[in-house]
């Protein structure tokens, strides 16, 4: 460490501490101390993709287990990250749509759960801030308020999608996505190899493509292989980051301390601490996720990008969400669903169904005896997302009916989105969540708790978008 | 997702082929029913011989050897299980389309059917057969 005080010490480089030091850094003009903590090491993308086909890399090592890193209690149920510089930009999808507004009022609206304590127009600057760090590439019409095009066009649809778009209009677009469609700043255009975690091209978008250039600046000093798992706290403010470093125990004094870590981890660190607020690390879980394989008659799918080419919402918004979740389809074209009866080899589309839940109590992240491992405790999926998947299951005939379907296969849920949501609760009060609209801790008040931990309720949207343009917000308003 | 190693879509989370236990086979001269079942399934296609018997090969070595299962593959061919019935023989089928070139000459029934290697999408020239590499978007008329 070059100094025993940093005016903010950020633990993480994922989305959720890059976006927030990207706005940071614009604002503040003064020369700062700022330490970024990361557990993990830098493993490149050349080197990912070296490990990938099958090649010798010295950064294989670099790989931590998420297995290793939690203990699971529920085995059915996985909880897939990556660790180390860039966090899960380094295997993410890139799918980027925004949340709905009605994602931000689900109680005012439905009568479910709470509102969160800002809304879309409150974010909605910095969802086109984030889009354009990102060079998203998306459509002009789209089901959530938006104007104008996307940094970069959609990418193609293919036969489907074509047929569904024209039915539904806005309710069925070409995904927006992190997975350049054409050539940008430091990436290749996609070039449809469906392996999107590490892309053979680098065409999606990760912390280290980004041409941010965030920690290349001087005030920061950036330290791998340091794992936070504690703050030590002094009345109502942080005083320490306590962590591990070559296994040995340290301890570092900052003024004000943004964990970024992600929302296991943030809650682990919370309840180590001896948070008491009683929703930390509660109401943890993510979005259910199930795949619809589609037959076709006399119709080839073809045309499309990667894998996830489209979204519909013709099962999002609505008075249904009084009772059930909302549902976001996810169009696929992936190479492993292919038929093989003659002729027909590509007359299937697919849908990935995801589905909003809710933030339950018996969901949970709790610290374990060893200070550096969460103990995740998920038992329950709500009512309210299963009636999603029947009501889903109803419908789903009638809104294919613009298209030739011979067949419905309804496979298992999947036993992950990667989408991790929930411990550290965004509200009005300490009554109601940990953190303000900011997500600044209730009672910490030089504490920041980034990410989807601080999402009041789950949205059936795929969340970094939304928590990198929160990010953004957060720095944007408490500088 | 890792789709990688994360999400569990047939087997094929790592985008490398992860085999299903059901499909280990040791014993060589079990392989030719494995053969067999291609040919059978494909009859209306060329297929270029070495390049299936190739492909066997690799698909098989890429796992580990379990004697039951040889077995179970001559139960296969010799009940006449069909890809629909089971999703071993389907798995081979379709690993088998592609890692070839049929769906890059988009499906076209009247090529010889050659094996490029053991389907990998890091390695497959155009691994989606889906997608716009083979069917770019027509031309808007103006
Ligand atoms: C396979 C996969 C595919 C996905 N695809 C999509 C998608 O298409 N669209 C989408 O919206 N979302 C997707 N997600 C989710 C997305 O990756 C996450 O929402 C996003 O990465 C969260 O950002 P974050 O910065 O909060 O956390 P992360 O990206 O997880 O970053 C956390 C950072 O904190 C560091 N860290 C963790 N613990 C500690 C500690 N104790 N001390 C110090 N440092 C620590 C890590 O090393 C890392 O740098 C996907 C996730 C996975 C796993």
């Amino acid at each position: 460490m070059k100094y025993d005080y940093y005016d903010l010490i950020v633990v993480g480089t994922g989305f959720a501490s890059t976006f927030f030091l990207k706005k940071y850094l614009e604002k503040n003009k003064a020369t700062k101390r700022i330490l970024v903590l990361d557990r993990g090491q830098f493993f490149p993308h050349a080197e990912r993709l070296k490990v990938k086909q099958g090649e010798p890399s010295d950064f294989s090592h670099m790989e931590e287990p998420w297995e290793d890193a939690i203990i699971n209690e529920n085995k059915a149920k996985r909880w897939p990250f990556t660790l180390g510089f860039g966090g899960c930009s380094n295997c993410w999808w890139g799918c980027t749509p925004r949340f709905m507004p009605s994602d931000f009022k689900m109680n005012t609206l439905f009568g479910v759960e709470k509102d969160w304590p800002l809304d879309y127009d409150a974010l909605d600057a910095y969802y086109y801030e984030a889009e354009e760090l990102m060079s998203i590439s998306g459509p002009e019409d789209t089901p959530f308020p938006r104007k104008g095009k996307y940094p970069l066009p959609p990418h193609t649809f293919t036969a489907v999608d074509k047929i569904l778009n024209q039915t539904y209009g806005n309710k069925y677009i070409s995904q927006p996505s992190a997975r350049a469609s054409r050539p940008t700043k430091g990436r290749n255009a996609c070039f449809a190899k469906s392996t999107c975690d590490v892309c053979p091209v680098d065409a999606k978008f990760t912390v280290e493509n980004s041409q941010m250039r965030i920690y290349e600046n001087e005030q920061i000093e950036l330290v791998f292989g340091a794992q936070v798992f504690s703050l030590e706290t002094a009345g109502n403010q942080i005083k320490k980051v306590l962590y591990v470093k070559d296994g040995k125990d340290f301890e570092i004094t900052g003024e004000v301390i943004v964990l970024g870590a992600n929302p296991i981890f943030n809650s682990n660190i919370l309840l180590n601490a001896g948070d008491t607020n009683r929703f930390t690390g509660k109401g943890f879980g993510e979005q259910l996720g199930m795949q619809v394989l589609i037959y076709l008659n006399n119709m080839k799918n073809t045309g499309g990008s990667t894998w996830v080419n489209a979204n519909g919402y013709m099962l999002y918004d609505g008075e249904h969400r009084k009772d059930y979740a909302a549902c976001l389809i996810e169009t696929n074209n992936a190479p492993y669903y292919i038929r093989l009866e003659r002729g027909k080899w590509l007359n299937m589309a697919s849908f990935r169904m995801l589905f909003e839940d809710l933030p339950l109590d018996e969901n949970f992240i709790k610290p374990s005896a060893n200070k550096l491992i969460p103990r995740v405790s998920f038992t329950k999926r709500s009512d309210y997302t299963m009636k999603g998947i029947e009501n889903m299951k109803k419908k789903l005939p009638g809104i294919l009916s613009c298209l030739p379907v011979e067949q419905l296969k309804y496979l298992d849920p999947f036993p992950n989105e990667g989408h991790i949501i929930g411990g550290t609760r965004m509200g009005r009060s300490a009554s109601d969540s940990v953190v303000d609209k900011n997500m600044i801790h209730h009672q910490y008040r030089n504490l920041f708790i980034l990410g989807a931990g601080s999402f009041t309720t789950f949205s059936a949207s795929n969340p970094t978008l939304t928590l990198s343009a929160l990010s953004l917000y957060s720095a944007d308003h408490s500088f | 997702m890792k789709r990688r190693r994360f999400f569990i879509l047939a087997g094929l989370s790592t985008g490398l082929l992860i085999l299903p236990p059901a499909l280990y086979i040791s014993a060589p001269p079990l392989r030719k029913f494995a053969v067999r079942l291609i040919y059978k399934e494909l009859n209306y296609l060329k297929l270029e011989p070495n390049g299936v018997e190739k492909y066997v090969d690799d698909f098989f070595n890429s796992s580990i050897n379990n004697m039951l299962v040889n077995l179970k593959w001559k139960t296969f061919y010799y009940l006449r299980v069909s890809p629909t019935q089971s999703t071993q023989v389907y798995d081979l089928i379709k690993y088998y389309l592609l890692s070839t070139d049929f769906f890059i000459y988009k499906t076209d029934e009247t090529r010889m059917i050659n094996y490029l290697g053991l389907y990998n999408p890091y390695k497959s020239p155009i691994p989606n057969p889906y997608s716009f590499q083979i069917y770019p978007p027509k031309k808007e008329s103006k």
